[in-house]
């Protein structure tokens, strides 16, 4: 797992100083960080676990995963999660090579080709006004479109990154490639996974962030973290912020170096971290009090990002009841065998 | 810290598998589970599994044991308490003192002691609680004063599961006035029927009988039973209840009551039961790689006492949330005398409590895990 902790860092690194409160507050005006975004890109970090061949910096699903942790820790504005993991191997998998620039991607139930024109629009696009688009028609065909194609009607999300509604009828894709009906599952499951991963990350970056302040910030003369009460708070985003690291962790290394990860286990992992990301929420802005409720603090961007990315790719619900459902129908005697398989070597 | 997501090798793999196929054969049909830990005593069933190598693990081959690794032995543990298996005969030898023994112990009490215990044949109970000593363990009361050949213990410990039926406990007393409170303790071996000790029920709020006061008056124990060293029992018993956290026995209490719920109320479970059910799952999950990932670093020779108070705490609260969800989404008046469900659902309800109590409160671990956390305290 060393290599992915090497890789989460790394990314660490080039996002160091770059994610600064100005940079952040332009982001949310401008809809985009191009500096953030170059520094990625320069670095390979925006394709990873897209195979080399279609364009990709290659590597596996955890390794994507430990980007986006590091991405999620610093609440870095750009579409990582979409160009890579999302929309990257969506378009390798139709056997289509990746663009320049930012990609995206978004469920896209609604849209149909008709005679090699698109009709329909999709909503919640992320930086679908500036990112070119993987979509899926018709469960079984992938098209890319080109930025700002169509009809773009901005919207976004709490922390102000844009969620998009792209209306595309008329628009005639890039380029259009079959594909096996059963990427669209994995595309979606991917996206819960991406989610997962980037609110482990903000939940770590919560914990230190919460550690530091109570540590440093004095109330009855003495450091508050030293109050039982306000340790509690601590202690409980500690545990939940693993518990949603480990979730991911276990479901992106199920993956392999090349494959797609376990359906169950992601459904775990989405579960998990939507519920990770209010708890962990809620716990340290009472521990950071009327500070963390501040423009100004570093709070707000995460766990605004918590809020939001708790609800996309389906949301913790309903993830927890795909899981329910499918555990039910194993029955009882292979609840206990599936929950406990884990991963073998 | 040290949680990473820990691949099992196929031979680890196996063993789970065997001790699985064992148990579906061992256990008969209409078997109630145990609540984890809760187990019920059986020293047949220890005997079993002893002549699988199943008890005692952990000691190495030369005392009789398996001399297996930390995550073999989670392992086997977990399909125990996974299936409530009537565990509780050996648990607390196998668990606790084999590891103190091993650790603590003189050469000829580790060569008669542990045989015995990984042969299922030697049963303890802990002996550290006292009316006036729970979370705070330095301030025992019971005595040991010295005597020609040995000590003589006097005073009264508590909360001793199943000293009516072990055969030995280690205590934990004062040997010496000492200025320090953590100083002046010793660990004794007690042997349960030696006279002037007296076991007596304490009576649970469930009407179950497993839980003891034992009396100790004037109670004789010879030099060749001390625990280590005189005056470092502190020392000691704080190494011993690193063994009691993070483990299994902290996320499995509710599996029976999980299973049982699938197989009564699976077949047609509505979204929100689904949802629930699915979050209680979800989170099990991810706790029980978290447990394992403690396993396996402690192989690796690493001491993650910190996450080992996490995973306790989060295991804890989730046995209890769960009790909780699936009493709601089972929407029922609880039925004691009910069917396997209902009759593991009341259990639940009644034990749940102590989940967050046994082996370090909630309050008392998150103090331990906060100072880890800060740095004691102040940054």
């Amino acid at each position: 797992m060393s290599d992915t902790t090497e890789l989460r860092d790394a990314v660490a690194d080039v996002l160091r100083g770059r994610c600064s409160p100005a940079v952040l507050e332009d982001a949310e005006r401008d809809g985009g960080a191009p500096t953030v975004w170059a520094a990625l890109a320069d670095g390979g970090f925006t394709t990873v676990s897209v195979p080399e061949p279609a364009g990709g910096s290659g590597g596996s699903v955890a390794q994507a995963c430990a980007v986006l942790e590091a991405v999620g820790a610093a609440a870095a504005p750009v579409p990582v999660a979409e160009t890579g993991l999302l929309a990257g191997r969506l378009l390798a998998r139709a056997g289509l090579g990746l663009p320049d620039g930012p990609l995206s991607t978004a469920p896209s139930p609604g849209l149909v080709l008709d005679d090699g024109v698109l009709v329909g629009s999709v909503d919640r696009v992320p930086w679908g006004r500036s990112a070119a688009s993987a979509l899926v028609v018709d469960g079984g065909t992938v098209v890319l479109v080109e930025p700002g194609t169509g009809v773009v009607t901005p919207g976004r999300n709490l922390a102000g990154e844009p969620r998009d509604h792209v209306d595309l009828t008329g628009v005639r894709p890039a380029a259009v490639a079959p594909v096996d009906p059963i990427a669209v599952d994995e595309l979606a499951r991917r996206g819960a996974l991406s989610r997962a991963a980037l609110i482990a990350g903000a939940a770590r970056a919560v914990l230190e962030l919460t550690l530091r302040y109570t540590g440093d910030r004095e109330q009855f003369g003495r450091p508050v973290a030293r109050f039982p009460a306000v340790a509690a708070h601590l202690v409980q985003i500690a545990e939940q912020t693993e518990l949603a690291a480990m979730a991911v962790g276990a479901a992106a290394a199920g993956a392999g170096d090349e494959g797609e990860p376990d359906p169950l286990a992601v459904a775990a992992a989405a579960s998990v971290a939507a519920d990770v990301a209010g708890a962990v929420a809620t716990a340290a802005h009472q521990a950071t009090g009327a500070m963390g409720m501040t423009r100004e603090f570093g709070l707000g961007v995460l766990t605004r990002r918590l809020w939001s990315w708790r609800d996309e790719w389906g949301g913790g619900r309903s993830w927890a009841a795909e899981l329910g459902h499918a555990l039910a129908a194993g029955g009882a005697d292979t609840f206990w065998p599936t929950i406990s398989r884990g991963l073998v070597r | 810290m040290i949680f990473t997501p820990t691949p099992l090798s196929a031979a680890e793999d196996a063993l789970r598998h065997e001790v699985r196929d064992w148990l579906d054969g061992t256990l008969p049909a209409d078997f109630r589970p145990g609540l984890g830990l809760g187990g019920r005593h059986d020293p047949d069933f220890s005997r079993a599994l002893a002549t699988r190598g199943w008890v005692g693990m952990s000691i190495p081959r030369q005392y009789g044991g398996a001399g297996a690794s930390t995550v073999q032995r989670f392992l086997v543990v977990e399909e125990l308490l996974a299936a409530g298996a009537p565990i509780a005969a050996h648990w607390i030898a196998e668990r606790q003192t084999a590891p103190a023994l091993l650790r603590f112990g003189t050469e000829e009490q580790r060569r008669w002691f542990l045989p015995r215990i990984a042969a299922g044949e030697c049963f303890f109970s802990l002996g550290m609680s006292e009316p006036d000593a729970g979370s705070d363990l330095a301030a025992v009361r019971t005595t040991a004063t010295r005597v020609d050949g040995g000590w003589e213990v006097s005073g009264t410990k508590v909360w001793t599961t199943n000293a009516h039926l072990n055969h030995f406990f280690v205590v934990l007393c004062r040997t010496s006035a000492s200025e320090n409170r953590h100083g002046g303790l010793s660990q004794l071996v007690v042997d349960l029927s030696s006279p002037g000790v007296t076991v007596s029920p304490i009576p649970l709020i469930d009407g179950e009988l497993h839980v003891n006061e034992v009396v100790l008056d004037r109670v004789h124990v010879p030099d060749d039973r001390v625990l280590g060293e005189i005056g470092q029992g502190w020392a000691q018993v704080t190494a011993e209840l690193a063994h009691e956290r993070s483990g299994p026995d902290r996320y499995l209490s509710v599996l029976g009551l999980l299973r049982n719920y699938l197989a009564e109320h699976g077949k047609d479970l509505d979204d929100a039961a689904a949802t629930a059910f699915g979050r209680i799952a979800a989170r099990l999950w991810s706790i029980r790689q978290l447990s394992l990932a403690v396993a396996r670093s402690l192989d690796e020779g690493e001491a993650p006492a910190t996450e080992a108070a996490l995973v306790k705490d989060v295991g804890t609260i989730f046995e209890q949330q769960t009790v909780e969800t699936v009493r709601e989404i089972a929407a029922c008046e609880i039925d004691p005398g009910g069917s396997m469900f209902q009759q593991l659902l009341a259990e639940c309800v009644l034990n749940a409590p102590s989940w967050t109590l046994r082996g370090g409160t909630t309050e008392v671990l998150r103090g331990i895990a906060a100072k880890a956390l800060t740095g004691g305290g102040a940054r």
